[in-house]
């Protein structure tokens, strides 16, 4: 078969092709002047679209404690986030468990400690941890912002990480939110404070000064949430108000407000998805909001 | 030598592609890919005016900040409505043709059974969710899902033929009872499929969840990839032709054209090497997606089809494949590449199937080679959505000349990989042409 390439052999192909021509130049001449000139927008856009959720799970339960959640949230709003769930031994080597899909910008990574004990020394330590794990998902993932999410003890592991480990300004923490963490551990009375909350208190100018924290507390018969006593968790006040950006405090009762149901609780997790997951203005765009992405979700 | 060898190859192809032909099937799907045409060409221009111009990320997303918020959703409503409603579903339309197409070969009544399969696909597609009331997943709606209703609505044909009597033909004057009547010969078929389409449904909605394929290939196409060099590249063109060969079938990979994820590690791994060196020469991974198949494999559209274009502004006389080429190709400067897929029509035709696969794939390899050789920096930056094909290696590097001569090369050699296919497209089609007028039949299938 011979080609000859002499012209385009009709005069609507000739025009069409220059137009194609036409329309390149036109579009590609401005574009490579504003991508010249501004080549940090460019990598602005860029800016990570993978914004996990990171969890920590209480003393006593282990990295699979949020699957049941995970998969509810899942069902009830049609959404597909993936769950990675990693493991920190006692001599710092992590285990994984799932995987990050490469289409979900929103997946949940769950940080669980084989020494899964309470008390301040294992927070302490259970802190050390969460920074070699927080290391390793950086280093692999390479995301530059993040939402916490603690459940009871677990929000305790986030505030000690963040005011002694977290100094990354690469990295920012959006939004983070506990369920029944006890800032004073079982006592009820805030006026006598436990060692932690002292330290913790003490330490609060390292925590991230544009953090958004909602701390969850239940309550079954207005002391407490059948574990945690309520004060406790208010405790939590003399730590992050007026030193975050915004500190909220909600209480939940009724059915399922108990300590360990309130990951069933279906107020919780309307809460959960609402601030958490949701809230696309923490993502790092550079558009306006009212640019939405249903266009690019149908493709 | 080789212009005989390339003459029989040639021979070869329009032999198997008449002898296709005249399969039953394969008419169906071909005329129903030609019909359903009109709607995806405006369905694709509203998509195009969606991402291009309302999208974040859209090539000019910046050109409509002057315009006031009520007055941007209004325009978005409108363009969101008519594309949502053509390419949106156009399979439900697909399957309504094809049924038809079918049941009228069998001399059966051709519009219940239209009708029929796409309620059927309707109901398959229908989303049991609390939350909305009346949706539909959406994938089996769209282009993705339309070998799925094509095969139906035949299915749909067969099962008219089956259980039901000729249709008669539509007598108006007697108009009641005689709609009666064939609706009454065609409820069997009708009922059994409904029967069967709510199976499908349910087993649809309980996989839905485990979301087990889709599960499967982002497994392989985004966790981390082997640190190995010549394993990444393989990966890269191992779900780059599963792309192209899915979207030949209608069906989409895991690369998708529009809407380029930027997220997976190797690439933001690039980008942060180029921010820190204010090059792209030398970013660690060469051998990614974006490196090779968004850059260089998917000119316009998946299978490179802005090469076909060309094709047939170059050497084709045919006034069908000219027209179906100069309407879809403001949408194909974009890279949406449906309605040049439904007219000419690419989806399902033997001839293409070629050029369609060895087009990108050939891109891929070249552009590998030529990464490796240090002639071209790799593409790293993101683009806008909707950005040209051509353009993408020249501003995803921030402007390397080498990139885009080496687009314009591998573009050429693309629409030479293209042109054969194309002459021999036309040399069916006036052969079949010719045998039809010839036995005087009309086309109707």
């Amino acid at each position: 078969m011979k080609f000859n390439f002499h012209r385009p052999v009709t005069k609507k192909g000739r025009h069409a092709l220059l137009f194609l021509l036409l329309v390149l130049v036109i579009i590609g001449i401005p574009s490579y002047l504003w991508s010249k000139s501004n080549i940090t927008t460019i990598a602005g856009r860029y800016n990570s679209p993978l914004s996990p959720i990171i969890m920590i799970p209480g003393s006593s339960a282990s990295a699979d404690r949020f699957e049941g959640l995970v998969s509810t949230i899942n069902k009830k709003y049609d959404e597909h986030h993936s769950l990675l769930e990693l493991t920190v031994h006692t001599n710092d080597s992590i285990t994984y468990k799932g995987s990050i899909k490469g289409n979900d910008p929103r997946p949940f990574i769950v940080v669980g400690f084989e020494n899964n004990q309470d008390g301040y020394a294992n927070i302490k330590k259970q802190a050390k941890w969460m920074s070699v794990a927080f290391d390793a998902l950086k280093s692999r993932y390479k995301f530059n912002n993040f939402d916490a999410f603690g459940h009871s003890n677990g929000g305790l592991i986030w505030t000690y990480y963040l005011e002694h480990y977290f100094d990354d300004d690469t990295i920012n923490v959006h939004r983070m939110m506990t369920v029944g963490s006890p800032y004073n551990f079982e006592e009820k009375d805030q006026n006598k404070r436990t060692q932690m909350l002292d330290d913790f208190i003490k330490h609060k100018d390292k925590l991230p000064q544009d953090l958004t924290y909602y701390s969850i507390a239940g309550t079954k018969v207005y002391t407490d949430d059948g574990i945690v006593p309520i004060g406790s968790v208010e405790a939590g006040k003399y730590i992050f108000e007026s030193n975050i950006k915004h500190y909220t405090l909600i209480t939940l009762t009724g059915n399922n407000a108990e300590h360990s149901d309130m990951l069933t609780n279906q107020q919780f997790i309307s809460l959960f998805h609402q601030y958490i997951i949701e809230d696309r203005s923490t993502m790092p765009t550079n558009s306006k909001t009212r640019k939405s992405d249903s266009a690019q979700i149908n493709k | 030598m080789k212009e005989l060898y390339s003459n029989s190859l040639q021979k070869k192809v329009i032999q198997i592609a008449l002898r296709t032909q005249k399969n039953f099937f394969y008419r169906v799907i071909q005329r129903t890919v030609l019909t359903i045409f009109p709607f995806v060409l405006i369905g694709s221009f509203a998509k195009t005016i969606q991402l291009i111009f309302l999208s974040k990320n859209g090539l000019f997303s910046n050109l409509l900040d002057f315009i006031p918020d009520s007055i941007y959703f209004q325009i978005e409503g409108v363009v969101t409505a008519i594309s949502n409603l053509t390419i949106g579903w156009i399979s439900v339309i697909a399957a309504y043709l094809a049924a038809k197409y079918s049941a009228k070969y069998f001399k059966r009544d051709d519009q219940l059974a239209g009708l029929t399969a796409s309620i059927s696909l309707l109901i398959i597609a229908y989303t049991y969710s609390k939350k909305t009331s009346f949706a539909f997943h959406q994938s089996i709606l769209g282009i993705r899902g339309l070998l799925f209703a094509i095969l139906m609505g035949i299915f749909v044909g067969y099962l008219f033929k089956m259980t039901s009597k000729k249709a008669s033909p539509i007598n108006f004057s007697s108009m009641s009872s005689s709609a009666l009547n064939r609706a009454f010969t065609s409820m069997t078929a009708i009922f059994l499929m409904i029967v069967i389409a709510a199976i499908f449904s349910a087993a649809v909605n309980v996989t839905f969840y485990s979301n087990l394929p889709e599960t499967v290939i982002s497994q392989i196409s985004s966790t981390n990839p082997s640190t190995i060099p010549w394993l990444r590249l393989l990966r890269t063109l191992g779900l780059g032709t599963y792309t192209v060969i899915m979207s030949f079938l209608g069906w989409s990979g895991p690369y998708s054209s529009i809407g380029t994820s930027y997220s997976d590690t190797t690439s933001i791994a690039n980008l942060n090497y180029a921010l820190n060196h204010h090059t792209t020469w030398g970013a660690p991974d060469i051998f990614n997606s974006n490196a090779l198949y968004h850059t260089f494999a998917a000119y316009g559209g998946t299978g490179a089809t802005l090469a076909l274009i060309i094709a047939v502004f170059w050497i084709s006389k045919d006034r069908d494949f000219l027209t179906v080429s100069r309407w879809s190709l403001i949408p194909s400067i974009f890279n949406i590449n449906s309605p040049l897929l439904s007219g000419i029509p690419v989806f399902f035709n033997v001839i293409f199937f070629i050029p369609f696969i060895a087009a990108p794939l050939v891109n891929m390899l070249l552009a590998a080679l030529v990464l490796q050789l240090h002639l071209m920096p790799p593409a790293v930056y993101s683009v806008p959505v909707g950005t040209p094909g051509p353009l993408i290696a020249f501003l995803g590097t921030n402007g390397s000349w080498q990139a885009l001569l080496f687009t314009l090369f591998s573009l050429f050699i693309s629409v030479l990989i293209y042109i054969p296919f194309v002459r021999i497209a036309e040399k069916v089609k006036t052969i079949d042409n010719l045998a039809a007028d010839e036995r005087g039949e009309d086309h109707e299938i």
